[in-house]
């Protein structure tokens, strides 16, 4: 019931802020699809680099569009409109504001992540999206959503959300198998970034994209991740003392 | 009843509530008074759970108020100090959003909503953004969000900070009524005829400890219920006196500027928190 209400009060947000989170969703995705697939033209791994981009774009989308959504959201509640206050007052189960935050997060990833799809459908690049694409990019933005929390749960000013963006997810953004392999870094920074969790959900959703089989040690490593950071946010909401 | 035993709460070595022990009754309308810094706001913060105590407990009824504690959160209503909702929400969404945390049928939630905003007059502004609402608007819509859920206890953190008088006036007429139906009230406010006029009882804290505690007739009649001001040394001086009789005999050697009046809760105040704060 608590997810539901959780869940009711993103979709009130997105309802009202459609055009802004549409438009926010598209432009950057778009700009590097238009610039480094377009504009210069190259082939990575035999394909055009197009290819090779779109599954990375899509993967990137939904880790800023879940992240975005709480960790802004959240910090705002808590910092500025104080109306975290009234969550933490209501009989409503704080693991289900948790989870419906996790949800709703991921859900908003999901959006950008198909907006993404939509708009390179024209081009017939022949990548495949399917629903193991679909499973992998949700749990890839319940992953990045739980981070938001914590994080958010740990700002201590309302302009620690950008620092976070900064500071996190736009070296993830260029690291992690976006825009090129993980291969191809130096042994050590490699093995550290390519167990990053944005690494595991592109190089999946591009092996999905290309029509090979991605096995099941990315998905497993996403959990891991959900699960230590899931944990994290639960502490927090039950026991931290100046939340 | 509510019980806080032995409540305490630091913020590294600065201790802001310093083992405070109160026993409100159900159904009381409760001051707690104290200056700026006196752990007035950390007290309500640590009864909606939203801070935890470093050491002590709150008991509502003997059993302990924690965040999971669902069924004695149900019981209780906040309206912060700050307008602490979501500044993008419509009125219309905001007491939806209450009325969902509380676990309301969609059908209560419109009938409760619908009579709450008519009765504060603002049913007319019901999709109107909680942003663009006068600061007025916002203190009425917080006491309709916080009355949508039928609470046992409502805390009131300064809920007429910077309203005008009229509009605090309605504010008390709008306390009384809901007092009237049993409910317990704990209210923090800095406006003395607030506290005077509305509580029946109130505490006075000063450094996160209780000074003193008693009904506002009781602390009056304890400093003196009548009070002669007169300047000394180019400073504003009042005694107070617990009879009119010995007020009028000191008033009649008293310069010509001296003047008799009836004690309020402001001296109380001032007399006892305020020679603290001199001493220091």
């Amino acid at each position: 019931m608590g997810i539901i209400t959780v869940l009711w009060e993103k979709w009130t947000e997105f309802k009202r802020d459609f055009y802004k989170i549409t438009l926010a969703a598209m432009i950057s995705p778009l700009m590097y699809l238009v610039i480094f697939g377009m504009g210069i033209q190259t082939t990575s791994h035999g394909e055009p680099y197009l290819n090779y981009l779109i599954p990375g774009i899509v993967a990137m989308s939904s880790m800023t569009g879940s992240f975005s959504a709480v960790a802004q959201n959240m910090s705002v509640q808590r910092l500025y409109e104080k109306a975290l206050d009234q969550v933490m007052i209501s009989p409503t189960p704080l693991w289900q504001f948790i989870l419906g935050q996790i949800i709703g997060g991921s859900m908003r990833g999901m959006y950008s992540s198909c907006i993404i799809m939509l708009l390179t459908m024209p081009i017939h690049t022949g990548l495949i999206f399917n629903g193991y694409s679909f499973f992998i990019l949700f749990l890839d933005g319940m992953v990045f959503s739980t981070i938001a929390l914590v994080l958010s749960f740990t700002a201590k000013s309302y302009a620690d959300a950008p620092k976070y963006t900064s500071y996190i997810i736009t070296p993830m953004s260029f690291l992690c198998n976006t825009f090129f392999s993980t291969e191809q870094m130096p042994a050590g920074f490699r093995q550290i970034v390519s167990i990053l969790p944005l690494s595991q959900c592109s190089s999946m959703v591009r092996s999905i994209a290309y029509g090979e089989n991605p096995g099941y040690l990315g998905v497993i490593i996403l959990l891991v991740y959900l699960a230590i950071f899931s944990t994290i946010s639960f502490i927090f909401i039950y026991k931290k003392k100046n939340l | 009843m509510i019980e806080l035993k032995n409540l305490t709460k630091k913020f590294g070595d600065f201790t802001a509530v310093d083992h405070l022990n109160l026993q409100i009754k159900t159904g009381e309308f409760f001051g707690l008074l104290g200056p700026n810094g006196a752990g007035k706001t950390t007290t309500i913060s640590m009864l909606s759970t939203v801070l935890l105590p470093t050491e002590g407990e709150i008991l509502i009824n003997g059993v302990p108020l924690t965040r999971k504690a669902s069924a004695q959160k149900r019981k209780l209503s906040v309206i912060t100090q700050e307008y602490s909702m979501r500044q993008d929400m419509t009125i219309s969404e905001v007491m939806e959003y209450q009325g969902r945390l509380y676990y309301m049928s969609r059908k209560e939630i419109k009938e409760k909503s619908k009579a709450l905003l008519e009765f504060a007059d603002l049913y007319r502004y019901k999709n109107r953004v909680v942003r663009h609402l006068s600061g007025g608007m916002k203190r009425k819509l917080m006491i309709c969000r916080g009355l949508m859920i039928d609470p046992e206890i409502m805390l009131l953190d300064e809920p007429t900070a910077g309203m005008d008088a009229l509009s605090r006036r309605q504010m008390w007429s709008l306390l009384r009524q809901i007092n009237d139906r049993d409910l317990t009230i704990i209210l923090t406010t800095h406006y003395m005829e607030e506290a005077e006029s509305l509580c029946d009882r109130i505490a006075l804290i000063d450094h996160g400890k209780l000074d003193t505690i008693d009904t506002p007739h009781n602390l009056i009649a304890a400093l003196g219920a009548f009070a002669v001001d007169e300047m000394k040394d180019g400073e504003l001086k009042s005694s107070f006196f617990r009879n009119r009789q010995d007020a009028i005999t000191y008033l009649s050697d008293a310069p010509e500027d001296a003047s008799l009046r009836t004690t309020t809760l402001e001296d109380v105040f001032v007399e006892r928190i305020g020679s603290h704060l001199m001493k220091k």
